[in-house]
């Protein structure tokens, strides 16, 4: 398994779609906005979970932040500022709760995870029906032309920031706290501070895509931007993938993209079935992922 | 203030809602317990039982508190069913790993869009309900509708029966066994393999009779479980993965604090309050309130 | 391994064919009209959009029991295309993008619900295709370019909260107690009631919020029946509903105006709480007692669901096609004559006239349905009431 050969891969391939918008229609290019932003996601979610083992079900708070935050400073900064802020609040929530939330494991920590993220989708809603809003509209959003290579930029970024992390000590340490948490402290691994700086790494482009989308979706709810789906469907597309390994993200991405448009356009009515039929069949025969199988990466 | 707080009413309230918590939570722990699965589907078998129970109602005029055993027969079949063909191999293989956790996770979240929409084509997404004993009771100054009683009344005394299970019957200590060491269990001659499909039989058919409960006052719909699911993990990740009396403690604690909590500020801070205290409990207790603090691997 | 990887190489094969196989193309006659919407099949919404998907099902077989969709001089039958778009909003944007661009449909409906509205309506107007919408209600909508997308409902907040003062200051009400569910559609009628109510010098004595996932309101309710008000508003959603009224009941809170929100209009809410039910009003602008069209769809309805129309969703939805089988019939299908007839054009539907301004439908007025011994009437505003307002005297 080479981190570095993939990261050249899957950027050459990020690269070539940015024909898309000069040959495709608009819809192609919403097809490519969604791609890019499971990505993104997937990737900043298999950076904490796929590599530490531990395993986060709330990761959409840090979409749903993002989110809030460009909607909420909507024509008061301008959008760069906005999407930076969003990336950046993401990552202070990330550091804020990191610390006690990470010594909780297992099990506790995956339903502490989804807690925390419902908790949050709450507070923000008693807080906009405090202020007297439950939803927002922002109009005169961004083209979709820019916003598919804003996504574009982002899906990139979380896989350059992917590859940093594999490659590196943090990598490594991350690696042995999912073996054997105990066992790498003893060896000197700075279990806390890494696990800390994983969990805020994994935060930020999530807020940053939660903001885009804003952009996109130009209607804010609570309880749609906090959707606990979008949580459940980046570990789907991870694991289907392969959440060791830095094509995994995009290949369980593109695997869900291109099925969605087969059985959608030629089975819409049973599309969600077909969909959850699968997701079974591979978890009982393809349980390393499809990179695992197609490539027969040896794990590191 | 002080009279709502010291009043039956609440209390009754407060009983109600943590005896349905209780048992809605019961079979996920149970399943987690003996087998370390995340049943993410569990809520789509509460919605099973209260489709069951509704078409009893509707076609054939059976009363739920009568439909309530071939509810949960069905649904512990089903529980075989699922064990014998998808979970076996799955456990046999692997035991009990921390990627067994992740991928039960997934397959179970598979089973649940499956059984959903399978459920929404078949009887269509439009919600359903029926009316049963809707009268409202009189005790003193606490009134009661019978359904809410009734429910109350179903749902405490299963859980005393399961828990009474675990601790008097063979098979019930062979269970608490398996939840407890698992190695162990195996030497000292426990069947694994058939104290597992017991599990699932169990923890599938007190689902279902939750959700035969619960359409006494809810309406029925494809879409109904997810909440269900979501309530069941807080609960028994709160008392304490696998300790079975633990859950049904913070049942009634989530109980107390949704009527309780709720009245001493105010309505609007229901689910702030709800997942606050979860967290803040996880975060002081990482076990959760009975657990074990030995890592849960 | 081998044969695992057989097995699973086979079974991702066979469903790759079955996907492809089940390319259903149809061979007709005259060449069909193709109308293209997304619909709620699963996900949050998904226990809502039957009574739309209903009532689009029920228009598309009457039309073309009738030979088709007239257009100029042909008839043409009706075929729809439609995706599931599991109750988001960016899905759905995404769907009408390929309606229009990829699936290259004839014509469009509307999906369900406000916010999937609201992100279909900059697709529209980039696209440069007009559509009529229907389950939507917000007074944000007015913020909407207009010019590709209207809405026939009448029950749009700031209208609701001036005409339930009013009906509530006809019938006597001197204090009320409002009960808001925190999501957006009773957040923005609490926003337009509070002020209207203040002008009819109607009090709020008890004036609370809750989350959508409450489960219990005993707290709550013991408050309202010690303050004892004339009138109790639930502004609640279709979860929420069927618990407030449980428990209202179950307390014996003795308010003679009880107002629910969402949720008496739905088949199953008389079916689920009986007789607790009767008395109940809530927001809707149409009854079968309307007009001998508004019969003849709830007959039809009836007969072929086995279950009856949501009051307010099935009938929007019917209206939306209505319009455009009428604005087809002038304009034909070519797109800016098509914006312009449903622009300016006045027709006739199962609710009366409509007439759009902007996006909004200003002829139909904004009312309000009560239950009465299981029956659904209209008992606001008089002029088109079928039934006169009568107080709830018992659970």
């Amino acid at each position: 398994m080479n981190p570095t050969r993939d990261l050249v891969v899957v950027l050459a391939l990020l690269g070539a779609s940015a024909i898309v918008p000069l040959m495709g229609g608009d819809y192609w290019i919403g097809v490519g906005i969604s791609t890019f932003m499971w990505v993104a996601l997937t990737q900043s979610w298999s950076l904490l979970s796929g590599l530490s083992g531990y395993v986060s079900l709330g990761h959409v708070v840090f979409y749903g932040l993002g989110t809030y935050i460009v909607v909420t400073s909507w024509e008061v900064v301008p959008i760069a500022v906005a999407l930076a802020l969003a990336a950046g609040a993401a990552a202070v929530f990330a550091f804020v709760t990191g610390m006690p939330v990470l010594r909780v494991r297992g099990p506790y920590f995956v339903i502490l995870t989804f807690g925390i993220a419902e908790l949050v989708k709450f507070v923000v809603m008693a807080a906009e029906a405090a202020a007297g809003n439950a939803s927002r509209l922002i109009l005169g959003t961004p083209q979709i032309e820019t916003l598919f290579f804003l996504m574009l930029g982002l899906a990139a970024a979380a896989t350059v920031l992917a590859w940093g992390v594999r490659v590196s000590r943090l990598g490594h340490g991350l690696r042995a706290i999912r073996e054997d948490e105990e066992a790498a402290e003893t060896l000197g691994v700075p279990v806390a501070r890494y696990k800390l700086l994983a969990f805020v790494l994994s935060a930020c482009i999530p807020g940053a895509v939660g903001g885009v989308m804003a952009l996109r979706n130009t209607y804010f709810e609570p309880l749609q931007a906090f959707d606990p789906m979008i949580s459940f469907s980046m570990i789907a597309m991870a694991v289907i993938g392969g959440s060791d390994d830095l094509r995994g993200p995009v290949v369980g991405t593109a695997f869900f993209v291109f099925l969605s448009e087969m059985l959608w356009a030629n089975a819409p009515q049973v599309y969600m079935m077909m969909l959850g039929i699968l997701l079974v069949l591979f978890v009982l025969f393809v349980p390393e992922g499809l990179c695992g199988r197609l490539f027969r990466a040896r794990t590191a | 203030m002080i009279d709502t707080l010291a009043s039956g009413q609440l209390l009754f309230a407060a009983l109600a809602l943590g005896a349905t918590y209780a048992l809605v939570a019961l079979g996920l722990n149970l399943v987690y317990g003996t087998m370390r699965l995340l049943n993410v589907a569990h809520g789509d078998l509460v919605m099973l039982g209260g489709y069951i129970t509704y078409w009893a109602f509707a076609l054939g005029g059976v009363s739920p508190l009568v439909s309530l055993l071939g509810t949960a027969v069905a649904a512990a079949l089903l529980g075989v069913l699922a064990y014998r063909l998808l979970f076996r191999a799955m456990l046999g293989a692997r035991g009990t790993g921390p990627r067994v956790e992740a991928n039960s996770l997934l397959l179970f979240f598979g089973l649940s869009i499956v059984v959903q929409n399978l459920a929404a084509l078949i009887f269509s997404p439009t919600p359903r309900g029926y009316e049963y004993l809707s009268d409202v009771l009189h005790f003193g100054n606490v009134a009661l509708t019978g359904n809410r009683l009734a429910a109350l009344l179903v749902a405490a005394a299963l859980c005393l029966a399961v828990v009474l299970f675990l601790r008097w019957h063979t098979m019930g200590l062979a269970m608490r066994a398996l939840m407890e060491h698992r190695e162990a269990a195996a030497v000292v001659g426990v069947d694994i393999d058939r104290i597992q499909l017991a599990s699932f039989a169990v923890g599938f058919g007190t689902a279902a009779v939750a959700g035969a409960l619960v359409s006494m006052t809810e309406q029925v719909s494809p879409f109904m479980g997810f909440p269900f699911t979501v309530a069941a993990f807080v609960v028994i990740v709160m008392g304490g993965l696998g300790r079975l009396e633990g859950g049904m403690a913070a049942a009634f604690a989530l109980g107390l604090l949704e009527t309780y909590g709720v009245a001493l500020t105010s309505t609007n801070w229901r689910s702030i309050l709800l997942y606050g205290t979860f967290v803040a409990l996880l975060l002081a207790r990482p076990q959760g309130l009975f657990g074990r603090p030995a890592v849960m691997r | 391994m081998s044969i695992r990887r057989s097995i699973f190489n086979t079974v991702i094969a066979s469903a790759f064919a079955l996907a492809l196989s089940l390319d259903t193309s149809l061979a007709q006659g005259a060449k069909p009209v193709r109308i293209g919407f997304s619909i709620a099949k699963t996900g949050i919404f998904a226990s809502a959009a039957p009574s739309q998907l209903n009532a689009y099902e029920l228009w598309r077989e009457q039309v073309n029991a009738r030979g088709g969709l007239e257009i100029g001089k042909e008839k043409r039958p009706v075929e729809f295309v439609q995706y599931d778009d599991q109750s988001n909003p960016g899905q759905a944007a995404k769907i009408y993008e390929k309606l229009i661009t990829q699936d290259k449909v004839d014509l469009l409906l509307a999906p369900w619900g406000t916010p999937t509205h609201i992100a279909v309506a900059p697709v529209l107007e980039r696209l440069k295709f007009p559509m009529v919408g229907n389950t939507a209600a917000s007074s944000k909508l007015r913020e909407l370019k207009p010019g590709y997308i209207w809405f026939t409902t009448a029950a749009i907040p700031d209208r609701i909260g001036k005409e339930l003062a009013a009906m509530l200051k006809e019938n006597g009400v001197k204090s009320v107690a409002l009960l808001t569910n925190v999501l957006p559609f009773s957040k923005e009628i609490k926003g337009f009631l509070e002020p209207a109510l203040k002008s009819a010098a109607i009090a709020i004595s008890v004036n609370e919020e809750y989350p959508p996932d409450v489960k219990d309101m005993t707290a709550l309710l013991t408050k309202v029946k010690q303050a004892n008000p004339d009138a109790v508003l639930a502004l609640s959603y279709p979860s929420d509903s069927p618990l407030y009224v449980r428990q209202a009941k179950e307390l014996g809170i003795g308010a003679k105006f009880q107002f629910v929100l969402i949720g008496p209009t739905i088949d199953f809410f008389p079916k689920l709480l009986g007789s607790a039910a009767n008395g109940i009003v809530t927001v809707g602008e149409w009854s079968p007692a309307r007009n001998a069209r508004a019969k003849a769809f709830y007959d039809t309805y009836v007969a072929k669901f086995k279950e009856k129309p949501d009051y307010l969703d099935s009938s929007l939805s019917f209206m939306s096609c209505e319009i455009l089988e009428q604005a087809v019939k002038t304009a034909g299908l070519d797109r800016s004559k098509l914006r312009t007839a449903i622009a300016q054009g006045r027709f006739e539907t199962i609710n009366g006239a409509v007439k759009f301004k902007g996006v909004e439908n200003t002829v139909t007025k904004t009312g309000f349905l009560q239950i009465q011994d299981g029956e659904v009437q209209q008992v606001w505003p008089a002029s088109v009431s079928t039934a006169k307002y009568r107080p709830k005297t018992s659970w």
